[in-house]
């Protein structure tokens, strides 16, 4: 004979749809995540992304919004679980079970579910996080620096959160089964929302808010840095609030009031009525999507927007080849790097050189007071910079320009206007070897690409005979040669390329073994006031010529050379870790967003079946059905996905233009690549919501418009 | 058996506050069929939400089988749903995942006895309202008269003081609905059971020894059946007190 226990089998049998979604929820939600984390933690990863630096913060932010995504994701799919429980248990309260016999069999259920499926989640996230890694080697890139390893802590975050779901569904189970109105708890499951007013104003302040929140979030670190003199701190991100506020603001306008204005309120009826009930649910629900899109899209558009961004300023090089070094390195002369030119048959054409003085400039520098505070302090040696004479500047460019004595002009690439870029920062300049001193001051900027593809290392124009003055008697090891050259058929370059690169490289000695911080300078000024240069040591300025097919050696050794070829056709090999982190964190976001969607448009099917059974009896055709049910799930994908797009595009065009108040060419391009990858996610975003629509049309049992074309057809 | 003395019970919606039940006093004798009619919103399933203990109340008493509800543990008013009362309600509450017998059971199940004589017992009653035949079936897979038939057997399967039925015809055709009143006279007059029934419906309150008439939360008036009346006479009786109530006759 069946005990208690047997019965609630008995009844789990019957209802397993309900456990599988709990349990499915769960376990994805937890299987993202420790994907996501299992890739964030990897020294893969860490080692690539600097401490401190923006992609490992952006990336970080990203996983925070996934973690409050999937997170909420568990709980909502938790109450639906306790929502479908709420009769049986009601009717088993009505019939003289006690509150401990009820106890005993859901702890036992919720126990089996939860420990089961975020065990299950967490073993299988971290192989899943390998398995998408390793097909971005296989399918998109592979390099030495892609080989991908584990940090067994990022287990921790993983169990973390695993614990967060197992805890919450406690929680829930617990205020579940403390309720004592029996009537309430039988009538749970058909129970609608109170409906609570939305004002018609809602939506527009909400449109303001997500304005305000956007802007405000991004320029307060900005505006506390100079208001106090300090390092913004982390929660400054606070000022981003109103945007969240506003977005839900503006959900809950578009789901229970609608925007339209005059529209037919009868045309829909049906489909807003039925979100409107659910009204805190499907908002819920929405924002989470929102956000998640977001998050995603913002990851998405890193890797179009670095690789077609620097493919842009690759291709608009004036030259094919270019590199620099110190006069004090035995380096290859002309003459060698011809003859290994004719030998791999590449002809070279406009050699050009010239040398460059390094000198010592003044200026002001920030100060770390080590409160979170800082300040600026004026240094005669403040850091170092690139001068060349008038005339070789002039035959290096082609230009012809003209500098006043006692002045100099800044180089900066065609795209930055250098409004605020160096003028009056900088008004004495000191050779390094005999401290002789020239009062300068800011006359222009000139434009030309070579000479501005650091942000470390700045070149400056002097009068020839400013220059002449201020380089004499200067040392071997404070002059550069820059060389620049062309090449017949520069794409069918690249072994000579390679085998350039490699000889410069070998050519030149351990004192040059540096990145394109390091401030040579600054060092003196440092070492000068009893301290030691940060870039001394700290790890971030090691790096080391054997790793010279890394992406970190390659992007910051001070001698980089710029070969337009190989820079090319390395492109994506060099940033391959940075770009594929990116690829990996979108994919993530997006399964997420995916998997809650669906997951929202099934308990639709289950929990208005009765609704459309009603319909159908009025009298409701199949079309009306259909119309019905596709109004609620393209609202599910569909309002998310164009706020949370909208939403992320035009903060991607906010920052890229407050970084130097205008949008270059390099950074339209990208732009125009990040519609291309919206166009491509909202394709796949609307495929899945038709095959969602399809999924519960079945479920509905409502015709979908296939089958009723097929059915006229057939008539 | 059963006696409720001054229940008060208010519901809250927001800031308002409605009085339901405004000092109900009323009791049921051993064996006795009592049906409670009023119209929508005289307090009927709410009082016998009181007295089923699903709901707790303001104020005043209930007293089943001398035990006053009120000062009652948990545990004790689980125990008291559990043995001491039976209930059938208007939307059949069986659990779909249970086959008939299973359904009729399950108070004992919940009480902790899964002896042969339990399923005895089941059978027993499965006879004796006609389901036999279905007992083996799903809820899904029966009519709703087998369904409360089925409903009315698991109410009596622990052989409770009082059954409670809230509208137990009240989703049924007129050939259930009588089938279900039967079931209420052959527990009454085979097994003893005393029953206490919420309807709207005069045809099945025309069956009972007594019927309670409710308006705005207070005994309006009773109507007994007298020994040997006809049914018919009784429910012209009753639908003639409703009339005078709601100010028809007047």
């Amino acid at each position: 004979m069946k005990n208690f226990g047997e019965i609630n089998a008995a009844l789990r049998q019957k209802n397993h749809k309900n456990y599988t979604l709990l349990v499915l929820c769960n376990f994805v939600s937890v299987l993202l995540i420790t994907a996501y984390v299992s890739i964030m933690r990897s020294p893969t990863v860490l080692m690539i992304l600097p401490e401190g630096g923006d992609s490992r913060k952006q990336a970080m932010m990203i996983f925070a919004l996934a973690v409050v995504g999937c997170g909420a994701f568990s709980t909502y799919a938790a109450s639906l679980f306790f929502r479908y429980k709420s009769r049986e248990t009601g009717i088993f309260m009505a019939l003289g079970a006690s509150r401990k016999q009820i106890c005993k069999q859901l702890f036992r259920e919720l126990s089996a579910i939860s420990i089961g499926s975020c065990a299950a989640g967490a073993l299988l996230g971290t192989p899943l996080a390998w398995c998408v890694w390793q097909l971005f080697r296989l399918l998109v890139v592979d390099t030495q620096e892609m080989a991908l390893s584990f940090d067994p802590h990022a287990y921790l975050i993983a169990a973390a959160f695993s614990l967060y779901t197992i805890v919450s569904l406690f929680i829930m189970g617990t205020r579940f089964v403390k309720r004592t109105n029996i009537i309430d708890i039988v009538n749970e499951q058909r129970k609608s929302e109170p409906i609570r007013d939305v004002k018609p104003w809602f939506g527009p302040i909400g449109i303001v808010l997500i304005i305000a929140g956007g802007f405000g979030g991004y320029m307060a670190p900005h505006a506390y840095m100079k208001l106090f003199s300090a390092y913004a701190p982390a929660w400054i991100n606070i000022f981003y609030f109103p945007l969240i506020v506003g977005l839900y603001m503006v959900l809950l306008h578009t789901v229970i009031r609608g925007w339209g204005k005059g529209k037919n309120r009868y045309k829909n009826i049906i489909a807003r009525s039925m979100m409107k009930f659910q009204g805190r649910q499907t908002v819920n629900n929405m924002l989470v999507i929102t956000v998640l899109i977001a998050g995603a899209y913002f990851a998405a558009f890193y890797t179009p927007m670095t690789s077609s961004g620097m493919l842009q300023i690759i291709d608009q090089r004036p030259v094919d080849y270019a590199f620099r070094y110190r006069e004090d390195q035995n380096m290859l002369t002309q003459s060698d790097i011809e003859k290994m030119a004719s030998e791999k048959g590449v002809a070279i054409t406009d050699w050009r050189d010239a040398d460059t003085a390094i000198l010592g400039r003044d200026g002001k520098s920030e100060v770390n007071d080590g409160n979170g505070k800082f300040h600026y302090e004026y240094n005669k040696l403040n850091s170092e910079g690139n001068y060349i004479s008038q005339s070789n500047y002039n035959k290096m460019t082609g230009q012809n320009i003209n500098i006043e004595p006692g002045k100099f002009a800044m180089v900066l690439s065609d795209e930055t206007s250098g409004s605020d870029m160096d003028q009056g920062f900088t008004s004495l300049l000191t050779n390094m070897t005999t401290q002789k001193t020239l009062s300068v001051s800011f006359q222009k900027n000139l434009h030309y690409n070579m000479m501005a593809s650091s942000n470390f290392i700045h070149y400056f124009v002097l009068n020839d005979a400013d220059y002449a003055t201020i380089a004499e008697s200067l040392k071997n090891e404070w002059y550069e040669k820059m060389v620049c050259f062309n090449v017949k058929n520069v794409m069918q370059t690249y072994d000579f390329s390679k085998e350039l690169y490699n000889s410069i490289i070998d050519h030149s000695g351990p004192e040059c073994e540096i990145p394109e911080y390091y401030d040579r300078v600054g060092k003196i000024t440092a070492n000068g006031a009893g301290e030691a240069y940060w870039g001394d040591t700290s790890s971030l300025s090691k790096i080391n010529y054997n790793d010279r097919g890394s992406s970190q050696f390659k992007q910051s050794w001070k001698y980089a050379p710029q070969f337009r070829v190989l820079d090319k056709n390395d492109l994506i090999s060099t940033y391959a870790v940075y770009l594929m982190l990116f690829v990996f964190i979108s994919v993530i976001c997006f399964a997420a967003v995916l998997v809650i969607g669906y997951t929202r448009c099934l308990t639709i099917a289950l929990n208005n079946h009765q609704v459309y059974d009603d319909l159908r009896h009025l009298g409701a055709t199949p079309k009306y059905l259909h119309n019905s049910v596709r109004g609620q799930i393209s609202k599910v994908f569909g309002i998310p996905g164009f706020i949370g797009t909208l939403l992320m595009f035009v903060f991607y065009v906010m920052i890229l233009y407050f970084n130097d108040n205008s949008i270059t060419s390099s950074e339209a391009v990208g732009l125009r690549s990040c519609l291309y990858v919206i166009i491509g996610m909202s394709a796949v975003i609307w495929g899945f919501y038709r095959v969602t629509l399809h999924k519960v049309c079945g479920m509905l049992n409502v015709k979908s418009f296939k089958e009723m074309t097929t059915e006229n057809n057939a008539g | 058996m059963l006696q409720v003395k001054d229940l008060h019970k208010s519901y809250k919606t927001g800031k308002t506050i409605y009085e339901v039940l405004k000092g109900v006093d009323l009791s049921v004798a051993q064996g006795e069929f009592v049906a409670v009619m009023g119209p929508s919103g005289s307090g009927k399933t709410t009082l016998l939400n009181c007295i089923s203990c699903y709901i707790p109340f303001d104020g005043g008493q209930i007293t089943l089988g001398g035990q006053e509800l009120k000062d009652l543990t948990e545990d004790s008013l689980a125990k008291v749903r559990n043995k001491k009362l039976g209930f059938v309600f208007q939307d059949f509450m069986l659990l779909d995942g249970l086959s008939v017998l299973d359904n009729i059971l399950l108070p004992r199940i919940i009480g902790g006895d899964t002896s042969k004589v339990m399923e005895q017992r089941g059978n027993e009653l499965c006879e004796m309202f006609g389901i036999s035949q279905i007992k083996n079936k799903y809820p899904a897979e029966i009519s709703g008269g087998e369904k409360q038939r089925t409903a009315v057997a698991r109410a009596l399967i622990n052989e409770p003081l009082m059954i409670l039925a809230d509208e137990p015809t009240g989703n049924l055709d007129s050939k259930s609905s009588r089938a279900v009143i039967s079931s209420f006279e052959e527990a009454r007059n085979k097994l003893s059971a005393t029953i206490f029934m919420v309807t709207h419906d005069s045809f099945a309150a025309s069956f009972c020894d007594r019927v309670i008439i409710l308006k705005d939360g207070a005994v309006y008036c009773t109507l007994e059946k007298k020994r040997g009346e006809e049914r018919g006479v009784f429910q012209d009786k009753l639908l003639s007190a409703i009339k005078e109530m709601s100010g028809e006759l007047a």
